[in-house]
């Protein structure tokens, strides 16, 4: 068993307020993952988890037991760090049996218990080294011996791939998931690095600065993101995010900027609004021809490409859109040239809308059980919502 | 071979000439520097050891040839030695001598360890106050609280005692001030890692901290027994008579009837600095080994 709950967690150093009243619930054997940029807090919270440091308030609770006060040595977590924090002055054997030999466990058992986690993470030859003795990726998984031998409730993990190679780290995530399907434990795992937390995580929580702003599956998380920020940290490179206005135009609700239209769908009843206009670069592409902007047509960016980019199979083309830089990719050779003139389009689908003021997501819905080619007919306007929390907009027609 | 380190293989093609220049030069600026680096160090390590050298060539002539100048005692003679063993009771000296420092070093080491872990593993109310007052006995001269410390030794009847010699000097701010530093460059990690793992603050102080602390401990210990050993004015004040500890014992032999008994007390001081160096070898490997942040990263 290892269910975590977090109950308006919060931190404080003088000022700083590093975790801010977070609450989460995290399911036995739930990969948790919390992503987040540099200083958002995620060690901070972890620490707080394993009770390294006090919080200053909000509570933790480890299969519904109240473990706020608890001391880290009666919580039952293992933790890997990030600098793996190895002793030194112990052998492999010596480290990875530390957490049994402090809970006087006999030695034949922590014999064979060490010898086992060693056979799983092949470290047996290396047993009688000194971590100095050691590369880095050794080093990660004797750091890991040591958190699984202990059987714990749950892992808690503070980027323990980030000090390892590209490939090196690839090659650890994959044995990261088959060592969570085979022990089955809950793991609370920080990163800052989306691959990790996309590829990894059953659910991934996105902090910024101390809050959490999304919690979600890794598809969820990506296809939806709920603010600016979640959508501008995910995705490389990231969503490109453009300063835009929702009007009424001639019967049409339609996203304006400099350069860019978008029509939504029919309608007159939507308020103008300051909005910020998402488009993921991988969901634009190059428009055929010069299609009529007029009603029910498809979205379009007028921009100049500025550089291409080659990225192994794919290619990245930065263009100017107006004021701002828009980013597109697709399948090698884009065909694109510096200083060239192109016209951009996305489905509609791939619009995401955000609110220009709070950041948060605003919901727009197309009808879903519309075939594409039924929705983006002229005729037959889906019905569509565009709402957030405070003010909503509801519309439907045919 | 100075030179032959640092000459880069020349690239196949370039300027070959230029790179072999700038190659010769830099191999020749590297081997002054370092000829002038040893030139130096051999000077000073003449100069220390020189003294050394002469108290045990002259503890070796013949008692009545102390006053010889040559470089090397001959024919040699243990005349001096037997002579100080008649003289004064140089084992039991010793001995006790051994005891009273080792006993100081060991209480300086503890507190100091102790101190330095609470320092630095916890944050509690009054702690750079505290800290600080450490330092500051540091900062009083040894004067000012030598009469109190005194007259508070008579009322203890410690006076005339080796206990006398040892307790008042059990703590010493400058353990505290050493380990403390090294210890806040321990990692927290481990420390943290320690935590998680099971282990009490007591427990993690002698599994964990200790361990990684060997090369500072043997280096402080060094310094500490030999303050210890070289103390003389505080045993001389507590304890008044010649025949307790080496460093009184030894002032017998300068105030002989027929004045310094120079012989005798090169002998006698060759004696007293064996436990030195014993002391001295003993610790000094572990001051070249252990790294403690080998076992990050
Ligand atoms: N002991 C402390 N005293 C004061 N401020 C602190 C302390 N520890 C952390 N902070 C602050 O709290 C915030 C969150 O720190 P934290 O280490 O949790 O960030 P992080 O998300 O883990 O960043 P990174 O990805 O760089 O490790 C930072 O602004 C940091 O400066
Ligand atoms: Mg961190």
């Amino acid at each position: 068993m290892g269910r975590i709950e977090l109950d308006g967690l919060t931190k404080r150093y003088g000022d700083v307020v590093a975790v801010d009243g977070v609450s989460l619930d995290i399911a036995d054997g739930e990969f948790l993952v919390l992503l987040g940029p540099s200083g958002c807090g995620k060690s901070t919270l972890l620490r707080l988890v394993a009770g390294l440091i006090t919080p200053s308030g909000g509570r933790v609770l480890l299969d519904g037991r109240d473990i706020t006060h608890a001391p880290p040595a009666r919580r039952d977590l293992a933790m890997v760090f990030q600098s793996y924090a190895l002793y030194p002055h112990l052998t492999v054997a010596r480290n990875i049996g530390f957490p049994l030999r402090a809970a006087r466990t006999p030695r034949a058992e922590v014999r064979r218990r060490v010898e086992e986690v060693a056979a799983l993470l092949e470290l047996g030859p290396l047993l009688d080294r000194r971590p100095r003795e050691l590369s880095g990726g050794q080093r990660q998984r004797v750091a890991v011996g040591r958190a699984i031998i202990r059987d714990p409730r749950a892992f808690l993990m503070d980027e323990p791939l980030s000090n390892l190679d590209a490939k090196l780290r690839q090659a650890t995530r994959a044995q990261f998931r088959m060592l969570h399907e085979t022990l089955g434990s809950t793991v609370l795992y920080v990163t800052h690095d989306q691959v990790e937390a996309l590829s990894l995580a059953t659910r991934i929580a996105m902090l910024d600065d101390g809050r959490l702003e999304q919690l979600g599956t890794p598809t969820e998380v990506y296809d939806t993101p709920a603010s600016v920020f979640v959508a501008g940290f995910l995705g490389s490179p990231p969503m490109n995010l453009l300063p835009a206005r929702v009007e009424c135009h001639d019967g049409r609700v339609r996203v304006l900027a400099d350069d860019v239209e978008v029509d939504l769908w029919p309608g007159e009843d939507v308020e103008a609004r300051d909005v910020i206009l998402g488009i993921r670069p991988e969901h634009l592409h190059l428009m055929a021809a010069e299609g009529p902007a007029g009603p029910g047509g498809m979205p379009r960016l007028r921009g100049v490409v500025r550089a291409v980019e080659n990225l192994g199979a794919e290619e990245s083309a930065q263009c100017a859109v107006g004021g701002a830089l828009v980013h597109f990719r697709g399948a090698r050779p884009l065909g694109l040239a510096a200083g060239q003139p192109v016209a951009l389009t996305t489905a509609r689908d791939h619009i995401h809308l955000f609110d220009r003021h709070s950041g948060r997501r605003l919901a727009w819905r197309p009808l879903a059980d519309r075939p594409l080619a039924d929705r983006q007919s002229a005729d037959h306007e889906p019905a569509a919502a565009l709402h957030d929390g405070v003010t909503t907009h509801q519309r439907s027609s045919t | 071979m100075a030179v032959a380190e640092t000459t880069a293989p020349a690239p196949a093609r370039g300027e070959p000439s230029a790179v072999a220049d700038l190659a010769g030069e830099t191999g020749a600026r590297v081997w002054l520097r370092t000829a002038v680096g040893h030139g130096v160090l051999a000077a000073l390590s003449l100069a220390c050891i020189f003294p050394i050298y002469w108290m045990y060539a002259t503890s070796l002539r013949r008692p009545e040839e102390v006053y010889n100048v040559s470089l090397f005692p001959w024919p040699l003679s243990v005349g001096n030695y037997t002579h100080v063993w008649d003289v004064i009771p140089i084992g039991r000296l010793i001995l006790n001598t051994f005891a009273v420092a080792a006993l100081i070093s060991v209480g300086q080491l503890l507190v100091g360890l102790l101190a330095a872990y609470a320092f630095t593993a916890w944050r509690f109310r009054g702690q750079t106050l505290l800290y600080l007052a450490f330092v500051g006995t540091w900062l009083v001269p040894f004067q000012v609280t030598m009469l109190p410390n005194y007259t508070l030794l008579y009322r203890l009847g410690l006076l005339n005692t080796l206990a006398g010699v040892i307790v008042p000097n059990l703590a010493s701010a400058l353990g505290v001030l050493l380990l403390r530093q090294h210890m806040a460059s321990f990692p927290r990690d481990l420390l943290d890692a320690a935590r998680m793992d099971g282990r009490s603050s007591w427990s993690i102080l002698w599994t964990v901290v200790v361990p990684n602390l060997r090369a500072p401990l043997a280096a402080l210990s060094i310094v500490l027994f030999i303050n210890a050993w070289n103390d003389y004015f505080w045993p001389a004040l507590v304890l008044q008579r010649a025949d307790s500890v080496v460093q009184l014992g030894l002032r017998g032999l300068f105030v002989g009837v027929e004045g310094p008994d120079w012989g005798g007390l090169m002998a006698g001081s060759g004696l007293a600095c064996l436990p030195i160096f014993g002391i001295y070898l003993l610790l000094q490997r572990h001051v070249v080994g252990a790294f403690v942040r080998s076992g990050l990263k």
